[in-house]
């Protein structure tokens, strides 16, 4: 999927942030089957970013396209189509159902990618299969984090955004998710944008980008 | 691709306490009024099916010449009858279908009608009346036993219902000899017809139908020919006073006597005045031509295409003629009933729309408590129609309760009130008739419709 960003400036953006930025206000463009990395410190706009492009915000100047279409064309049911079928997004905040299980949870995708091993297996990659049947609420953050994980990879893409999909990993977890996260994307010929405050995780990044 | 989901876990994602009370509210609403909209409808149409069943046709009326004066003005009273050019003029008028006469009888007739069934057993309800013959194409119709011939046992009578509810409910609560009697047992009673001033002649007769139209006692109209013919006695109109050279000859003559005297010289000089104005003398054989008024009708029965015709009232009111029309009571019950049933129907209407308002709020209310999840699952590509399709399924089930609730009181309410009515001796239909029931399924669909649109405007509201 390509993504092509045109002087893109969201509206709350503090001016000085805007200047010294590799991604808004210019020309940029996120191409097929590639990996991106945004780092930033808190506050640069990372989450904006990712919102911009699964259609969540469009408080924003500028133009953005997706596959050559300008967002703004897009209509609601263009959006709903692209949410369930080509960009599969991981929430900082994770978005999780508290009252279901982890499972449950995995399971509330509205259809399932059919290149995505199962749940069990991605389970047992990142070491959450002991919690699968667990109510969320029970669940540390970092487990709570890896199973939006496996939700978000379970939901079929041709992007995937990641925000901030380590923060509460240790490096060993944090390398078995980045190995899943690999195999994923290329299995599905998928390009990957993934937020960090600043650790760069175990996945060759085509291009990396300071906001 | 397929779907991961069930929808069971997608519902309750978006399960809220909700606002239990308004929901409650609107349930209870909608129940009572879409129960009383479905009892007003359906016992609406009962009642219209009943009087349209027992009440007398719209379209017959009968008209008689306005009767003047006291006993003592009754021998100057004008001319009651209508003569042949008068008919013809109504019958031409616009919207007068047919006309029929109203014949009577010219004898005195007293009637024992005996209610044990048997003559001379027990007390007999005695009574001067009268008869009256209209052509038979006026009846209601027309019985089996409404034949006539000379020399047969019986003389059939028919009178109005309402004469045997007077009976009924009149007569025999206070009168302990006097039955209350079934229409059967009123036909079946034996009744001596007695003829002439001192009861000459004895007939039979037994009462064989009762008219809802004509509001006479009436019997064939081949019988009261020949009895009027048989039993005929002239009246005071009949007599008049002979002038020959101006001066009266003699007593009064009636007018066969006077037909008599045609063969006499000079007869056609002589004059005639009526016995009430001796003053008002016109030539003998101006009253002979005339046609006779024996078989003029005094008042006459009209069957009109529907209301009747301005042409008609203006006609009828310039000639100062009285018009009847027949049970006219029925139409005021009717509207009187119309006006409760559209009282009911609007505050059923009222209080649907209530409910409909009250859902509409109540559900907003629910979308709104759920509205986080709603958010989360709209981003992870569920589509606002799929959980719409949630929240509206509760409403159905809810509302399926209801409609069902009201059905069931609705066809509960039916029954009593028709075992009620069976005890008035009205019989009315035991189910909901069909109109009822395509009233409901179009109302639910109606209701149905509004709080889908309501359920997925609030959820495209979050959306955004």
């Amino acid at each position: 999927m390509r993504i092509e960003l045109n002087h893109v400036v969201p509206y709350p953006l503090p001016k000085e942030v805007i200047q010294s930025s590799d991604v808004w206000d210019t020309k940029l463009c996120f191409k097929p089957n590639s990996a991106n990395l945004v780092s930033a410190q808190s506050g640069m706009g990372k989450s904006t970013l990712l919102h911009l492009l699964y259609g969540m915000r469009k408080d924003f100047s500028g133009n953005l396209s997706i596959d050559g279409k300008d967002s703004s064309t897009l209509s609601r049911e263009d959006w709903i189509n692209i949410r369930k079928t080509s960009i599969s997004l991981l929430f900082q905040d994770l978005r999780l159902f508290p009252h279901l299980t982890a499972l449950e949870n995995i399971n509330l995708i509205p259809v399932a990618n059919p290149n995505a091993p199962v749940v069990e297996e991605m389970a047992d990659q990142l070491g959450i299969t002991a919690f699968l049947h667990q109510s969320v609420v029970t669940l540390s953050h970092g487990q709570r984090q890896r199973v939006a994980l496996v939700r978000a990879l379970r939901k079929p893409f041709q992007l995937l955004l990641l925000d901030e999909p380590f923060s509460h990993l240790d490096e060993v977890n944090q390398s078995k998710a980045s190995s899943l996260i690999k195999g994923l994307v290329q299995i599905n010929g998928a390009s990957l944008i993934l937020s960090t405050l600043g650790s760069v995780p175990e996945i060759p990044f085509d291009q990396t980008y300071s906001l | 691709m397929k779907d991961t989901f069930s929808n069971s876990k997608l519902g309750s994602c978006l399960v809220s306490r909700g606002p239990r009370r308004e929901l409650f509210i609107a349930s209870f609403g909608c129940f009572i009024g879409t129960t009383l909209l479905l009892l007003a409808i359906q016992i609406y149409q009962d009642a219209t099916i009943y009087l349209e069943n027992n009440e007398g046709p719209k379209n017959y009326f009968t008209i008689n010449k306005k009767i003047e004066g006291g006993a003592l003005l009754n021998l100057a009273k004008k001319e009651e009858s209508f003569d042949k050019q008068e008919l013809d003029t109504i019958r031409q008028l616009t919207g007068v279908k047919r006309i029929g006469g109203f014949v009577r009888n010219k004898f005195p007739i007293t009637l024992y009608i005996w209610p044990s069934g048997k003559i001379g057993f027990g007390a007999a309800a005695k009574t001067d009346l009268f008869f009256e013959s209209i052509p038979d194409e006026f009846l209601d119709f027309i019985p089996k036993e409404w034949e006539w011939e000379e020399n047969a046992s019986i003389v059939p009578i028919m009178v109005p219902k309402f004469y045997l509810d007077l009976w009924n409910f009149g007569l025999a609560p206070s009168r302990v000899e006097y039955p209350a009697l079934s229409t059967d047992a009123a036909k079946g009673m034996p009744i001596e017809i007695f003829i002439g001033k001192n009861k000459e002649t004895t007939l039979n007769g037994r009462f064989v139908a009762f008219s809802k139209r004509i509001n006479s006692v009436l019997v064939p109209e081949s019988f009261l020919n020949w009895a009027n013919q048989k039993f005929a006695q002239p009246d005071s109109r009949d007599f008049y006073f002979l002038w020959k050279e101006g001066t009266i000859d003699g007593p009064p003559r009636s007018r066969s006597d006077l037909s008599k005297l045609q063969t006499l010289p000079d007869f056609k000089s002589w004059e005639i005045s009526p016995l009430g104005n001796p003053a008002s003398r016109s030539s003998i054989s101006s009253l002979l031509q005339k046609q006779d008024s024996d078989n003029e009708p005094s008042r006459i029965i009209l069957e009109i295409a529907d209301t009747p015709s301005p042409a008609l009232l203006e006609y009828i009111d310039r000639n100062e003629y009285e018009l009847n029309r027949e049970f006219p009571d029925q139409d005021l019950i009717k509207k009187a009933l119309q006006g409760i049933f559209a009282g009911v129907i609007g505050i059923g209407i009222l209080l649907s729309l209530l409910s409909i308002a009250t859902f509409a709020t109540s559900f907003k209310l629910v979308v709104s408590q759920s509205s986080e999840h709603v958010k989360n699952l709209l981003l992870l590509g569920f589509s606002p129609g799929q959980i719409s399709q949630i929240f509206y399924k509760r409403f159905q089930k809810l509302f399926i309760y209801i409609i069902s609730g009201s059905f069931v009181v609705c066809l509960l309410s039916k029954y009593f009130l028709g075992q009620t009515a069976i005890e008035f001796g009205i019989n009315i239909e035991s189910n909901l008739s069909e109109y009822t029931v395509v009233f409901t399924v179009l109302y639910s669909i109606v209701f149905l419709i509004v709080n889908k649109t309501n359920i997925s405007n609030s959820v495209l509201k979050l959306d955004k």
